[in-house]
């Protein structure tokens, strides 16, 4: 039995994770904008979550990731716009230079905070539910399913670009003040709000593990290997295609929400196809089969771009690039993937099947000696 | 019936044809750009997210060849399919042809190519825009009774059919195209047969490469050549193969199609919102019709 399938041992190393996360702040010190960054490294890690969750443990390659991402940034945003505006002055200034002379009824809601982001939430979350629908009922998959999604987020990307009065256009939202809640002010800034934005990931984190743990992980997991042959065992397939896809779209959301929360910003640039191409070579380079390795790759990927990218510079996408094919090609699970076949070379004692691995796996890949 | 005459006596026809025929256009540059997406997913079932960069490609080779060597705008055209066709052959040999079995991971390890690509281009000529000179005959307009259309179009158009027709000629008239449709409906049985399916799929990724060289070639006449110029591209031809089911046929159709609607929608709206309404409309036909307009007779991979 290899220790990596070993979920007790899963389950130690996320809690290893989460520790050393939730104790950088005490080490970071007094550089809020190295915190306030760092914590934008758990947002990049909450959209890794959801696509390991859809593309490696449901088989749903989703190059649409932004969706969900762009609107719950925008939700959040319009939230933290209209907490600006008062009865006096109930527009925001850029709708008055677009000479619109009253609130588009679709800001309204927003301008109640807890409505506002019940909704951040809610509208991608209901986006994914009617477009997987729509698309998996239809069969669609693979990689028609993927174009589906980018062609979806250009769409979109276009609309709130093209919305100039309703959206600001391509200058995006920036609302002055930072989010308040009731009488308490997130200052995105401070270790509190790093903690919050880890502590989010951690509940996606544990709800996408124990959904995978499942039965109908296991479900999601066999429709990843075949699709067909689910269906003829009489399970509804584009259901529960839908029901992953969703709450992959959700964590998108969250994240989205957080990220306006932290950088008070946000623009049709979230929108853009290359960003959600970024969050699926996180995957990948990471290891799309394991929530933890697709987290620590964003991590790389991003920290790689942020401390290399200025040393490298013109060169860094030449490199990425390059090291993205070289293991597409010869590591398709990714870096994690040499951590599987290190550890499965260690002999435990253990002959129990803690059941992460799928049968069709198990005995695709005999481990010597288990 | 007093609404509807208004709408008659205000609908203006010469303004609405001219949306017809720049619709037209508009499925030309599309289909222009998504024919080498067609033939390699049609043949191979890779999806090729670098199409877009090769169809960069294809504009600077055009560019290089007409500034550094003097090259007439109308040769380079036939010159970049050759170019790029060459970087697709080097690609599939290099790196394709081990993912054939693989369909997702040939869209990420393309994606990959992409990045290299564009950053590569972007070290090797900059990332200030470039233009192309073109033929004194091809910068004005042409007007035919009350239509007026850039000559720059026509010529899109014009080459566009052509390649259709030439590719047609290729698929159904000659014994490599009897062999490329042999091995995408049945690659072990055409094997079987003595066809040599590893080569007709180089010489198809190579084929469908050269094809977007030559659409960046004839697209830089009327777009800027910048290094990520390539992206403008991508979603359209993804599309037009998407709705046409991967058939050269469907394509074609599909090109028409999208083309005219989105010009139409622009005419009545305005581009972006157009271009949001016939996304919509192509989910909801995905809906109805998943397997697009002219499936292949093929086995769906």
């Amino acid at each position: 039995m290899n220790l990596f399938h070993n979920v007790r041992a899963q389950w130690l190393a996320y809690a290893v994770f989460f520790i050393v996360l939730a104790l950088v702040p005490l080490f970071v010190g007094d550089d809020v904008f190295l915190l306030n960054q760092l914590s934008m490294y758990g947002v990049y890690a909450m959209l890794a979550l959801g696509i390991s969750l859809c593309w490696g443990f449901g088989g749903i390659l989703n190059l649409g990731q932004g969706i969900p991402f762009g609107l719950g940034a925008y939700g959040m945003a319009m939230t933290m716009q209209m907490q600006t505006q008062d009865e006096y002055n109930p527009m925001p200034p850029f709708m008055l230079n677009n000479s619109l002379t009253e609130l588009p009824w679709f800001w309204v809601p927003f301008g109640n905070t807890t409505v506002g982001i019940i909704l951040s939430i809610a509208i991608p979350a209901l986006f994914c539910a009617i477009f997987g629908w729509t698309m998996f009922r239809a069969r669609v998959s693979g990689p028609f399913f993927a174009i589906m999604t980018l062609a979806m987020l250009s769409a979109i990307g276009t609309l709130f670009l093209g919305m100039q009065p309703y959206t600001n256009g391509a200058n995006g939202l920036s609302p002055p003040r930072s989010l308040q809640l009731g009488e308490l002010t997130v200052d995105p800034y401070s270790p509190g709000s790093y903690w919050v934005v880890f502590g989010l990931l951690l509940i996606a984190t544990v709800i996408a593990k124990l959904m995978t743990l499942s039965r109908s992980g296991l479900v999601a997991r066999s429709i990843r290997n075949d699709a067909e042959r689910v269906r003829f065992l009489g399970y509804n397939v584009a259901a529960y295609e839908t029901m992953i896809y969703t709450v992959s779209g959700i964590f998108a959301a969250v994240a989205g929400a957080c990220m306006v929360v932290l950088s008070q910003y946000v623009s049709p640039d979230q929108f853009d196809p290359t960003f959600s191409l970024m969050m699926v070579v996180w995957a990948g380079i990471g290891g799309r089969m394991s929530l933890l390795a697709a987290m620590l790759g964003a991590f790389l990927i991003q920290g790689g771009q942020s401390y290399l990218g200025d040393e490298l510079d013109a060169t860094w996408y030449l490199f990425l690039g390059t090291f993205f094919i070289l293991v597409v090609r010869f590591l398709p699970k990714g870096l994690v993937g040499l951590v599987e076949s290190g550890l499965g070379r260690i002999r435990i004692g253990s002959k129990r099947n803690d059941g992460d691995s799928a049968a069709s796996e198990v005995s695709l890949n005999p481990q010597p000696g288990a | 019936m007093a609404a509807g005459s208004l709408f008659l006596t205000q609908f203006n026809w010469s303004a609405f044809i001219n949306a017809l025929v720049l619709g037209l256009s508009i499925a030309s540059i599309w289909l222009i750009a998504a024919l080498g997406l067609t033939i390699i997913y049609g043949a191979a079932g890779v999806i090729n997210m670098a199409h877009g960069e090769l169809i960069m490609l294809g504009a600077y080779s055009t560019y290089t060849l007409q500034t550094s060597f003097g090259i007439p705008f109308l040769l380079c055209i036939p010159l970049s399919f050759l170019i790029v066709g060459a970087i697709g052959l080097l690609l599939e040999r290099v790196l394709i042809r081990y993912l054939y079995k693989r369909p997702l991971d040939t869209m990420l390890a393309t994606f990959g190519v992409s990045l290299v690509l564009i950053q590569g281009t972007r070290i090797i000529f900059g990332s200030s825009p470039k233009y192309v000179d073109v033929p004194e005959f091809l910068s004005g307009s042409l007007e035919i009774g009350f239509v007026n259309i850039a000559t720059v179009r026509i010529l899109i158009f014009v080459v566009t059919v052509a390649v259709c027709v030439a590719l047609w000629f290729l698929f159904f008239r000659s014994r490599f195209g009897i062999q490329v449709r042999a091995v995408t409906q049945e690659k072990e049985m055409a094997a079987s047969f003595g066809v040599n399916s590893g080569r007709v799929y180089m010489m198809t990724f190579a084929l469908g490469a050269g094809l977007a060289g030559l659409a960046g070639a004839i697209l830089c006449a009327m777009a800027t050549v910048l290094p990520t110029m390539g992206g403008n591209y991508l979603v359209p031809s993804f599309l037009v193969v998407v709705v046409g089911g991967g058939a050269l046929a469907g394509s074609v159709a599909a090109g028409v199609g999208t083309g005219e609607l989105q010009s139409i929608f622009a005419y009545f709206t305005n581009d972006t919102f157009a271009r949001f309404v016939l996304f919509i409309l192509i989910v909801v036909f995905l809906r109805l019709r998943p397997q697009g307009l002219f499936a292949p007779s093929a086995k769906r991979r």
